[in-house]
């Protein structure tokens, strides 16, 4: 493998899982793990892509909700529009998906660069109070959102290349191409020398300043592109459950998926993924027994953070490390006798 | 959707004026009675406490419970607060303190784990249905009048008390023997503590004091708020405002956004109804790009 | 905590909040549970928040009709197993959570018993999925009256606002007859909320034109403090509010409202006041409120709603107007599904719930309708009154004649484009 690119080597493993993802698709003999990896690709997208903030650039968004809720009201709306539907025909599900990415960018884009020039917890009170007015604009506007209700009356999806919405298969292809899309997007942009700008902003600010690098465009810059790549997971929420709420954005959402990411781990790029999983498995497990996942969900938090420390993927990091450390130590002791 | 008419009718008839003011107060003390708890606890231990809300849902519930056995409802209100304390401490000994060197995500996630097992916590024992506690006897009467306006004497006790509390603890935090410990050895804990002082409990006392501070805001509001499992969250994102607007740490701070909040409310809900949340959080947006310090903080942004 | 989801291995928990159905199941014959598979009714619900009493009587409500039915012996010996889920009274949950029960927990049939803001994101669900569905809790009335919304396999088994708003609008114009011109209004800012306070003061206008809206205010749903809507109405004085809060929500109301003596200064109607859980929760209620009924045991008059009521009691918990709903709504999904022979084709179901009169003990004259026109409930018990501070709560009870009201629907149809 060493012998590609890492950009190649990235590519080839994400069409890869897409394939996986597919073969998945057609062999799956029900809906509900369609259905169930569905909402763990919406949810992955939104953690994925805060990763790119806290994890890589040390930027703690408490607003990150904001833009995946953004995704899926773009798109609904956009497709609520007869006009746009009638002109842009079989092209009108793919458009309002770019239209949703690039007009959530935008978004994110304003907001980062107000916000980027707060630091630590001021900056993580100014992305929540955006994402607050964003929820409050939302419920104002009842005319064009429905308000508290969201969006009503169905989002049409007319069919594209062959794929059909409204058909459960379909929809997970979709969503699988746009889960697997948008986490390469992160992966490459880590890999990228911007993502090396973005860790020596994270670890030492005023010395990659020093070294040259205008770290306030950096940081708009990874706060735009996290934000347009969360709007994704909006748009496959809106696929999936035909509409859009005011909730998708609501702090609970955000924080949420600050603990996925640190029940992960947050120093392995996978993390946030195995956090995603892992959550959905505390709950399954909960529900066997008793309805009450919040206490199971906060004391599993509270295990994490007070015992382990670190996310799941750290631990066994540290853990490897450590058995390896213990070994060669070991070796060396047989080594000189 | 705009209805200014509305607000300038207000504004030349005494009556609405006097009834919007003091509801704008009103409104405003029982933020600023949760906020302070907020602002006290950063101010001093630079501890977020995301957990807030969960304190003001224990003290309604515990009040409750109290009121339903003794009737009455100052030991209602004694209880709510004191309960919130004890938890409050519990929380601080056994999770809290453990991340207070830690960045802000352990310490957010630690209280958001709070705020999920007590909310659970009181669904098991109290039930999911809303409680009802209803206005003690004592308040049940007709409501003042001057000018033409409206007070209910209930809410008079309510923003005296407030008001009260607030003194006392900038009293307590600014002159006291406890106050100038608490907040030396926030600067330098190990020079506090070879003074011979414990440090940790006075941590542990001064985190409980902001906990009784929001049970008792839970316990005062408790007679006109139906009260449900996660009633705290509401209540924790408006004392946030306050606590950004008016400045972090500063109790003064806290008290002068949450009045300016009530009258945004009050007046608001006659002038734009459907935008007094966008309202506010404008201005929470403002103050943190212009002023992040906030209206009467003396901490600078770091 | 929309971000979380739960898989089918989450089934087996159900079975024990179905309670008495799960030990009915249980304790049934193995015989009879081999001879046929169980048909499974997905029941999405709220059983948490400010009105998890929703969720708790309504699936109390549909339980008491499908116990009946397994007791009996089932539909040609198959069981009927409700699937009840907490959707947190989030419409985003409630999508979810349908999605969940039709893909993962096999259920053919979705019995809603959710509040307006997740009646809608369910029925969108089931129009896409295609799943016979009766929403029995939201009273909007575009769920079932707008065209727009219409499926021919999804039904209504409840109230449906606009009867409320006619029978009140016609009520109120008496009032307006005794000189109460001057009205406001303070409802929830939501579909629900909106819509039913729009019928309700279009009624009221066409029943009596001289009455003038002086103003509204809208709180939010869960809205924890009302001060600002309360001295907003004092501003305003009226000579009447009409307010459709409901739950949790119309009790903080109260209590607050009474603070500033609200409740002496004009007349009040709350359509959603009679439901006993609230009149019971309310300390000192005020007499003389206007009220719908709701769900009341002398409303109609009859043995079966007096047997009915005690049946209901058993559970522990006060009948609401949710319990006798969603009882209704269970009883059409029976009756349809012995009428088709068990089948479980979403046509076949949906022919045999259309036009449908069953036997029903909170009918005005022992049946209820469901409408072939629009897949909603007529016949249904319907009146306003007076409450009282002590039981029965409610007085001088009004009953409003059907044919009155399909007259004044028939019209607001037309002038609503939906016929």
């Amino acid at each position: 493998m060493t012998r590609f690119h890492p950009f190649v080597r990235a590519a080839l493993l994400a069409f890869a899982a897409f394939c996986g993802f597919l073969l998945v698709g057609a062999i799956s003999p029900g809906t509900w793990l369609l259905d169930t990896l569905t909402g763990l690709f919406a949810a992955g997208l939104l953690v994925m892509s805060l990763h790119l903030l806290i994890g890589y650039t040390g930027l703690i968004s408490f607003g990150h909700a904001a833009y995946y809720a953004g995704g899926g009201y773009i798109f609904g709306m956009v497709l609520q529009t007869p006009a746009f539907v009638a002109a842009c025909g079989p092209w009108s599900v793919p458009l309002a998906t770019l239209l949703a990415f690039c007009g959530t960018g935008l978004f994110a884009l304003v907001v980062g660069s107000i916000c980027a020039r707060l630091s630590e917890i001021y900056f993580a009170f100014l992305t929540l109070a955006f994402q607050m007015l964003f929820v409050s604009i939302i419920q104002g506007l009842v005319y064009y959102t429905g308000g508290d209700q969201g969006l009503m009356g169905g989002i049409p999806r007319p069919a594209f290349l062959g794929l059909d919405l409204v058909q459960a298969r379909d929809r997970y292809a979709f969503s699988a191409f746009l889960f697997v899309a948008g986490v390469l997007a992160v992966r490459l942009i880590t890999l990228s020398s911007f993502g090396a700008s973005l860790r020596m902003v994270r670890d030492n600010e005023r010395r990659a300043a020093f070294l040259g690098v205008n770290t306030y465009l950096v940081k708009v810059l990874a706060f735009t592109a996290a934000g347009s790549i969360a709007s994704l997971g909006g748009v496959v929420l809106a696929v999936f459950t035909s509409a859009a709420y005011p909730e998708w954005a609501s702090w609970s959402v955000s924080g949420e998926a600050i603990f996925m990411i640190m029940l992960g781990g947050l120093h392995s790029f996978w993390g946030p993924l195995v956090g995603v999983v892992a959550m959905r498995i505390i709950n399954d497990l909960t529900l066997l027994y008793t309805t009450h996942t919040e206490m199971a969900k906060g004391l599993a938090i509270l295990f994490v953070v007070l015992v382990l420390k670190r996310g799941i993927l750290d631990w066994l990091a540290d853990w490897r490390k450590a058995r390896h450390a213990a070994s060669s130590a070991k070796e060396q002791d047989h080594a000189a006798p | 959707m705009l209805d200014l008419d509305a607000l300038l009718n207000c504004f030349s008839a005494t009556s609405c004026l006097v009834t919007q003011t003091s509801t704008g107060i009103i409104i405003g003390m029982l933020l600023f009675l949760v906020a302070s708890g907020v602002t006290l606890i950063f101010g001093v231990l630079h501890v977020v406490n995301f957990a807030h809300g969960a304190f003001y849902m224990i003290g309604a519930y515990t009040a409750w419970s109290a009121y339903n056995a003794t009737g009455s409802y100052y030991l209602a209100v004694l209880a709510g607060a004191l309960s919130a304390a004890v938890i409050g401490i519990v929380f601080e000994r056994l999770a809290i303190s453990r991340v207070y060197k830690e960045n802000l995500l352990m310490q957010l996630l630690v209280c958001y784990a709070f705020v999920l097992v007590a909310d659970d916590a009181v669904k098991m024992i109290w039930g999911a249905e809303y409680l009802a506690m209803g206005i003690p006897a004592e308040f049940r009467v007709p409501p003042y009048r001057f000018a033409g306006g409206v007070v209910p004497p209930f809410y008079v006790f309510l923003v005296a008390t407030s008001l009260a509390v607030a003194i006392a603890c900038l009293l307590l935090i600014r002159y006291s023997r406890f106050g100038k410990i608490v907040r030396a050895a926030a600067q330098n804990a190990s020079m506090v503590s070879v003074l011979g002082i414990r440090v940790p409990v006075y941590f542990a006392a001064l985190f409980g004091l902001g906990c009784a501070l929001a049970g008792m805001a839970g316990a005062l509001a408790a007679p006109v708020r139906s009260m449900t499992p996660g009633m705290g969250l509401s209540i924790l994102i408006d004392s946030f405002i306050v606590t950004v607007i008016g400045g972090m740490g500063s109790i003064p701070g806290a008290l002068l956004a949450a009045i300016l909040l009530g009258v945004t409310r009050s007046f608001g809900s006659l002038g734009f109804p459907l935008f007094v949340d966008g309202v506010m959080f404008i201005m929470m947006v403002a103050i943190l790009v212009f002023r992040p310090q906030g209206l009467l903080g003396e901490r600078a942004p770091r | 905590m929309t971000v979380s989801y739960r898989t089918g291995l989450s089934r087996r928990t159900f079975l024990s909040a179905a309670g008495a159905l799960g030990a009915a199941t249980i304790g049934a014959p193995s015989i009879l549970r081999a001879q046929g598979s169980t048909i499974r009714v997905g029941v999405p619900t709220i059983l948490s928040g400010r009105v998890a009493i929703l969720g708790e009587t309504a699936s109390i409500g549909a339980k008491m009709a499908v116990d009946a039915v397994n007791d009996a012996g089932g539909i040609d010996g198959r069981m009927i197993e409700l699937v009840i889920r907490d959707t947190k009274g989030k419409p985003d949950e409630a999508a979810r959570i349908t999605r969940e029960l039709i893909s993962a927990d096999g259920c053919q049939i979705i019995l809603d018993a959710e509040a307006s803001g997740g009646a809608f994101a369910v029925h969108e669900v089931v129009r896409d999925t295609g799943t016979y569905c009766v929403h029995s809790i939201s009273e909007t009335s575009s769920l079932t009256a707008d065209p727009a919304n219409a499926a021919h396999w999804i039904f209504r088994s409840g109230r449906q606002g606009i009867h409320d708003a006619i029978a009140g609008g016609l009520y109120a114009s008496e009032l307006a007859k005794e000189g109460v011109k001057r009205w406001a209004t303070c409802s929830p800012d939501y579909a629900y909320g909106r819509d039913t306070t729009a019928e309700f003061m279009e009624f009221l206008t066409i029943f009596a034109p001289d009455v003038k809206l002086v103003g509204e205010t809208w709180p939010k749903s869960f809205q924890p403090d009302y001060t600002e809507n309360i001295t907003n109405l004092l501003n305003l004085a009226p000579e009447a509010l009409y307010t459709c809060l409901w739950g949790g929500d119309l009790v903080a109301f109260f209590d607050q409202a009474s603070l500033y003596g609200l409740f002496d200064q004009f007349q009040t109607v709350a359509v959603n006041m009679g439901d006993a859980p609230v009149l019971e929760a309310i300390k000192n209620l005020p007499a003389g409120i206007h009220s719908g009924n709701r769900y009341h045991k002398d409303i109609p008059d009859s043995e079966a709603n007096e047997n009915w009521n005690e049946a209901f009691r058993k559970s522990g918990k006060l009948p609401t107007n949710w319990g006798w709903q969603a009882y209704t709504g269970a009883c059409f999904v029976i009756e349809a599904l012995r009428a088709a022979g068990g089948d479980i084709d979403r046509d076949k179901l949906a022919e045999a719930t259309r036009g449908r009169t069953i036997d029903s003990p909170l009918g005005v004259s022992g049946t209820v309708t469901m409408r072939e026109s629009d897949n909603t409930l007529v016949d249904y018990a319907l009146g306003y009154g007076k409450t009282i501070s002590e039981e029965p709560y409610l007085t001088d009870f009004q009953p409003m004649a059907w044919d009155v009201i399909v007259e004044h629907e028939t019209e607001w149809k037309k002038r609503k484009g939906f016929i």
